[in-house]
């Protein structure tokens, strides 16, 4: 419940969507030139899940079964909301910002 | 819209209305006779504890509400959409008539 | 009602949307606000300074003492403790079974009433959230039928958004208004889906037993209170025996009932005062858990004997309080806080953007006249959206600006709030519906403006409203972005406007 542990449960939530953003067709377009291309769109994918899962794990550790889904589903949100801002703004920083919150993530980590 | 002034499509229009407001009128009252029906009965017949039952019964009454609502505006016809309410209404009903009764004489 | 599943759905989804839209968007923004109630509070009642620690049995003691004097009749007394973020003791007193309630704000050290001003503070906010400061029933049901509404048009919304996924990170505002405006309500919905549909339906089922009392009333049969009491939510109700005996002292009673629980205390009621049966309630804080459950333990208040304490909750009894706990989310740290607080928002956005929408995709095109009908939407859309917020800064003003001693000053308070909202949904009505949006956002900028600085005026620097008057600065920042965005969005629309009204004539 302490804010750290929120802030790890977004940072990871947010490198995973921001991850299943830039696989889709849409979006990915607009980011990397050129053709889409299968594999990358799949790689992406699945790291996305991953991190989404691993933000559900993050969640439930830091927060039990009780808070765990509470704070997975609200940093998910939050998470979305920023990747979507970003998507419409600053499109060009959601690759850098995707990559920088992983290590911010695993910092957090070891203060939870 | 543009051509309610001929009397066909005003008529139709007239038509539409009253069908709106049918389903509207079935949705709240229908929907809320059927949730309230149900909750009542499975208060009563869940094997539970009693303030269990209520507070199941209750915490699920919004669901049946919300579904009945759903049910009334997407069926075909209005017929339809008001059977569909009444014969889950009418053998709920029964059964809660049923569970009334066994609840005042105890066998 | 339309051919096929979808479409009627889409149909069901625009006109419940739009019919309860309104009472719905003051209920959404009004309930976000609720989550920092007690900080609202805080800063409406300047005179009082939060401590950290309380001497919570001297404070109860105090808090009896006054109802003694003041209350003597009452078929119940409450004392709400006081705590860090609400720094007085809380005297309340139940004078009838159906609700009738009075109440004292007391000095933790001295027992006495305290200087703070009088002010509804962060309950206003709270109890209009659920009653729109109309008589309770009134108010209650019609925030229930309209929640209730809400709940099928997120249903059909759902059905209706045949894109969901794909959409999902979807926000084209470089397009027409049309699409830019449907995109932010998707947007909005549907990354704060679990939010809207957790939120809506825990907020029915928290009244749930008013709404829907058939289980209750056909299971226990005149003996409702009996159901709360099996539901280990209470401690029974024991009837008073009609004769007038000497309490056993209150501090050793409440010591005892704080030896069995870990949470701290929160309040201590006392029922049928004064009488031979009396009973004395400590009633704790939620323990760490979704449910919205308060230990309780009941005395007999002469004999000092133990009587009752509230179990632990069954299943079912224990699904309906987290119901009711995760729509308080009186568990929510500050973090967590902060994301039910931006969920709340996002809710209030949907709403607001399903409304515009509709006005948008009905827009007169060029210089035909709007219908009656779509005027009176986009006045009331305003006059909610905007006018909403106005009234909200302007309640914050009035509790700085209405002097301390005038009588009824609350009423002046809540006067404010609906007198600016009246003024700021009526001006729109006067005014080109192109340019209304802009200049109401414009004013309602310049009130959350002024908040600080009139606080600033009025109480001098106070860190602890550091948070309250940096909140208050962004939302007037949030309408000024707002208005100079809607500005020139209309401006693009005026000149449309007249090139083809130009080109009409020509």
């Amino acid at each position: 419940m302490t804010p750290v542990a929120v802030s790890l449960t977004s940072l990871l939530s947010f490198s995973g969507l921001a991850c299943l953003c830039l696989s889709m067709d849409r979006h990915g377009r607009t980011l990397f030139h050129g053709r889409p291309s299968r594999g990358r769109d799949g790689a992406f994918r699945v790291a996305g899940w991953l991190f989404i899962a691993l933000a559900f794990a993050a969640a439930v550790a830091t927060a039990d079964w009780n808070f765990g889904p509470v704070q997975w589903l609200g940093s998910l949100t939050g998470a979305a909301l920023i990747v979507v801002a970003l998507m419409s703004y600053r499109p060009v920083w959601i690759r850098p910002a995707a990559i920088a919150a992983l290590p911010l993530a695993l910092a957090t980590a070891f203060f939870v | 819209m543009t051509d309610s002034t001929k009397p066909n499509a005003r008529r139709s229009q007239g038509r539409y209305r009253l069908m709106v407001a049918g389903r509207t009128l079935l949705a709240v009252f229908g929907g809320y006779a059927l949730a309230a029906i149900a909750t009542a009965f499975l208060s009563l017949t869940l094997p539970l504890d009693r303030s269990e039952a209520v507070a199941a019964a209750t915490l699920a009454s919004f669901a049946i509400m919300a579904g009945a609502v759903i049910w009334v505006f997407s069926a075909r016809t209005l017929a339809r959409a008001a059977i569909g309410l009444a014969l889950p209404a009418l053998c709920l009903g029964a059964g809660l008539w049923l569970a009334l009764g066994s609840a005042v004489q105890p066998a | 009602m339309k051919q096929g599943f979808r479409q009627s759905m889409a149909w069901l989804h625009t006109w419940a949307g739009l019919v309860t839209g309104w009472v719905m968007f003051a209920v959404f923004v009004t309930g976000t606000a609720t989550y920092y109630k007690s900080d609202i509070s805080l800063w409406m009642r300047p005179e009082l300074r939060a401590q950290s620690e309380y001497d919570v049995v001297r404070a109860a003691e105090l808090g009896v003492a006054h109802l003694k004097a003041h209350a003597p009749k009452a078929m119940a007394w409450f004392v709400g403790v006081p705590q860090p973020d609400k720094p007085y003791i809380g005297a309340y007193w139940m004078v009838t079974p159906d609700g009738e309630f009075g109440k004292a704000l007391l000095d933790p050290e001295t027992g006495a009433p305290t200087e703070a001003r009088a002010t509804q503070g962060g309950d206003f906010f709270y109890r209009f959230h659920y009653e729109l400061q109309m008589p309770p029933a009134l108010g209650r049901w019609i925030v229930g039928i309209c929640a209730m509404v809400l709940l099928v048009a997120l249903i059909s919304g759902i059905v209706t958004h045949r894109r969901i996924f794909a959409d999902f990170f979807t926000f084209r505002r470089s397009r027409s208004a049309q699409r830019g405006w449907l995109d932010a309500h998707n947007v909005t919905g549907v990354l704060a889906l679990p939010f809207h549909l957790m939120i809506t339906y825990t907020g029915i089922v928290s009244l749930a037993l008013m709404y829907m009392p058939w289980g209750m009333v056909s299971v226990y049969k005149g003996d409702e209170l009996r159901f709360y009491v099996e539901s280990g939510q209470m401690p029974a109700w024991r009837v008073a025996e009609g004769k007038p005996a000497e309490p056993a002292p209150l501090g050793p009673l409440i010591r005892r009932a704080q030896a069995e629980v870990s949470e701290p205390l929160e309040m201590v009621s006392i029922n049928n005062p004064g009488d031979a049966n009396a009973t004395v309630v400590a009633v704790f804080e939620e323990p760490h858990g979704l449910a919205h459950r308060h230990p309780q333990i009941a005395f007999h208040a002469v004999t000092g004997e133990l009587v009752e304490r509230t179990g632990p909750l069954k299943p079912a009894a224990h699904a309906y309080t987290s119901f009711v706990g995760l729509h308080e989310a009186h568990f929510a740290g500050p973090a967590l806080r902060i994301l039910f607080f931006l969920s709340g928002l996002m809710g209030c956005a949907a709403i607001a953007t399903g409304l515009v929408l509709w006005t948008v995709a009905r827009a007169p095109k060029g210089v035909v006249r709007p219908a009656p009908g779509w005027r009176v939407v986009h006045a009331l859309n305003i006059g909610t959206i905007l006018g909403l917020p106005i009234g909200m800064a302007a309640l914050f003003l009035a509790n700085r600006l209405v002097p301390v001693e005038w009588a009824a000053r609350e009423s002046w308070e809540g006067g404010m709030f609906f007198g600016s909202w009246f003024i700021a949904a009526l001006i729109p009505l006067a005014r080109p519906h192109r340019r209304a949006w802009g200049e109401m956002s414009y004013a309602a900028a310049l009130l959350f403006l002024a908040i600080p600085l009139v606080d600033w005026a009025q109480t001098g620097w106070r860190a602890d409203f550091l948070g309250f008057n940096l909140t208050m600065v962004a939302l007037a920042l949030v309408f000024l972005f707002g208005a100079r965005k809607l500005g020139r969005q209309q401006g693009a629309q005026i000149e449309a406007a007249r090139t083809t009204g130009d080109l009409v004539r020509a």
